[in-house]
């Protein structure tokens, strides 16, 4: 068995009375698409949140191939590799598509040129091409992602994770907001980012999960109630009856 | 053809400019080459205020804390320390921009309102220090001093009290100071604040440092502030309290936004119209700032991107083909886009 490239230890986040991470203990291997499923409050976001630095934990710890990141700030957190997206899609409104992407692609540089033009980083406009090319978006590189649709931002928020050039990107949530046809799409990308990237999302959508992950972890109440291949856990008797069982559309998911 | 128009006409600004004091004699109004250098220096106060609201999205209203640095700083070196020009211009920059990295540090902590709040916070302790510190600061009366050379050599003397040397001096240090800022906005660094202007929270996502990009665009909008005090200090060979007062602040922060915030030259637009219309209209009407109040408020509502994201959207839809300009070349502050509504392309 390879060494995990993030093994999570201990990990507990409280918000006041809430326990919104219990004792998680878990260990991602690389090569292998997870996925993290589970009712609305079960942590899979806060669990993202403690990971990328954007939180932090009330204690145990998080290390990222080999480095402990517990505590850490999220640049430095990204500029080793992780990159994620948000639940709620957030992007640079005002710039164009291809400037959001080039942000994110110069961002890993680290200290940022405060006199040069923008013009003679071309590396950084190769990556820039690339990643319109994988996301599809080359069409739309000069529109400002403030007048673009819903499911276009989810992509370029996909996008500006990639920019980065990440060696894990966290998704959360990526296809929610997309129709059936960007969905179908939007999953076949990420199947395919797969094969260079290691990627963990986080999908409401089950019949999606159980096409696209190989590893399935199910958390429930901050704690995790199951792990392992799709078949596996369809069959769970405990995840049937705390998840799958239940109508997946009673939560209050404006888009589910 | 946007980006010929603006050049064409930034050209054309310029010339005048370098033109100007002698069309000023030929029409004997030499009284007004004193005013566009006032003009030039406020709009160097103004950009400071633009580095930080325009491009770091952080709006300050104690930029006249440093402006009053660089004043005093110039004025206590040529009068209490026997400083010569150029070392006096040295140590006004320095402590603008030593107070702005210490004040800075602290600051940026915060965001919106509890940012604009410390910033009044900080010149108002500085200016209450500056009054109550009479031996070093002259207190109420503030500080004059004679005016050093700022060259010779043998017989030849250049001074600033030559009215057209000092224009000139103060022209070619503001256009330096713009022309650093052209860089700053179209550098990486630029494009970085533009993002963390946008969304903190996915700058630092990337990787962005958002507390040491904030920083660093307030020490460079400190480093602005003071230059244009330094300049105004050597103008009026005088230094005073007042100037750090945050209504000196709230001026800038007025011309920024009906100029154009985010945009290069909207503070220079902002200033030089008000200014004028301060000019020509206290005289006649000693309520003229209600007229400047109405125009901030229109500017806000109806142009938010103020005279130049107008005139930005005007040659868009004169041109009509947004779409052709590279999205890699076309400048930042053209964020007009967001006015006029770009044609959608499918995507393959």
């Amino acid at each position: 068995m390879t060494a995990p490239m993030l093994e999570i230890d201990n990990l507990t986040k409280r918000f006041g009375g809430l326990v919104a991470l219990d004792h998680v203990t878990l260990d991602f291997e690389p090569d292998v698409l997870h996925a993290i499923i589970g009712p609305n409050g079960a942590g899979k976001t806060t669990l993202f949140n403690t990971i990328s630095g954007m939180l932090k934990s009330d204690s145990g710890t998080v290390r990222f191939r080999g480095t402990d990141i517990s505590g850490m700030a999220p640049h430095r957190i990204s500029r080793l590799g992780m990159s994620r997206s948000l639940q709620i899609k957030s992007v640079f409104d005002s710039m164009t598509v291809a400037e959001n992407l080039w942000i994110a692609a110069q961002a890993r540089q680290g200290v940022m040129h405060p006199f040069a033009s923008r013009s003679r980083f071309g590396r950084t406009a190769e990556r820039v091409d690339e990643v319109l090319e994988q996301t599809g978006l080359s069409g739309l590189r000069s529109v400002p992602a403030g007048t673009l649709s819903y499911g276009d931002v989810a992509l370029l928020e996909i996008g500006i994770a990639l920019a980065t050039g990440p060696s894990l990107l966290l998704l959360d949530e990526p296809i929610c907001g997309m129709g059936p046809a960007e969905t179908a799409a939007t999953v076949e990308k990420i199947r395919h980012l797969a094969e260079s990237v290691d990627i963990i999302v986080i999908e409401h959508d089950m019949p999606v999960v159980f096409d696209l992950a190989d590893r399935i972890t199910v958390m429930a109440q901050g704690g995790i109630l199951a792990r392992g291949a799709p078949d596996e856990i369809a069959n769970n008797a405990a995840v049937r009856e705390a998840y799958l069982g239940e109508e997946e559309d009673d939560e209050d998911d404006p888009d589910a | 053809m946007k980006a010929r128009i603006d050049r064409t006409v930034l050209l054309a600004v310029v010339a005048l400019l370098i033109v100007a004091p002698w069309i000023l004699q030929a029409v004997e109004h030499e009284f007004w080459l004193d005013i566009l250098a006032e003009v030039l220096i406020w709009s160097l106060f103004a950009a400071s205020v633009n580095v930080l609201f325009g491009y770091a999205g952080l709006l300050s209203f104690g930029q006249a804390l440093f402006f009053g640095m660089g004043m005093f700083g110039v004025a206590i070196g040529i009068a209490k320390l026997g400083l010569g020009f150029w070392p006096a211009l040295g140590l006004g920059m320095a402590v603008a921009v030593g107070t702005a990295a210490i004040t800075g540090a602290l600051a940026v902590r915060l965001t919106w309102h509890y940012f604009a709040i410390i910033t009044v916070v900080f010149s108002l302790i500085f200016y209450f220090i500056a009054l109550s510190a009479k031996p070093l600061t002259g207190g109420d009366d503030g500080t004059s001093f004679v005016m050093p050379a700022m060259l010779e050599a043998g017989e030849f003397e250049l001074s600033l009290t030559d009215q057209t040397v000092q224009y000139f001096f103060i022209l070619a240090v503001v256009a330096a100071a713009y022309f650093v800022k052209f860089l700053i906005v179209r550098s990486p660094f630029g494009m970085a604040l533009m993002a963390v202007r946008e969304n903190d929270v996915r700058a630092s996502l990337i990787g962005l440092n958002v507390y040491f990009l904030r920083w660093s665009a307030f020490v460079i909008a400190g480093a602005f502030a003071g230059l244009a005090g330094c300049l105004f200090a050597m103008f009026g060979r005088y230094a005073s309290a007042t100037y750090m007062f945050y209504h000196v602040s709230g001026e800038g922060v007025v011309w920024t936004i009906i100029g154009g915030a985010g945009t290069l030259f909207g503070p220079v637009v902002g200033t030089a119209l008000l200014i004028v219309v301060r000019e020509e209209l206290s005289n006649m009407w000693e309520h003229y700032p209600i007229l400047v109040g109405i125009v901030v408020i229109l500017t806000v509502i109806f142009a938010p991107k103020g005279l130049m994201g107008f005139w930005n959207a005007l040659l868009d839809r004169l041109s009509q083909r947004p779409a052709d300009r590279a999205a890699g070349e076309a400048p930042p502050q053209e964020e007009d886009a967001a006015a006029a509504p770009v044609p959608r392309e499918g995507r393959p």
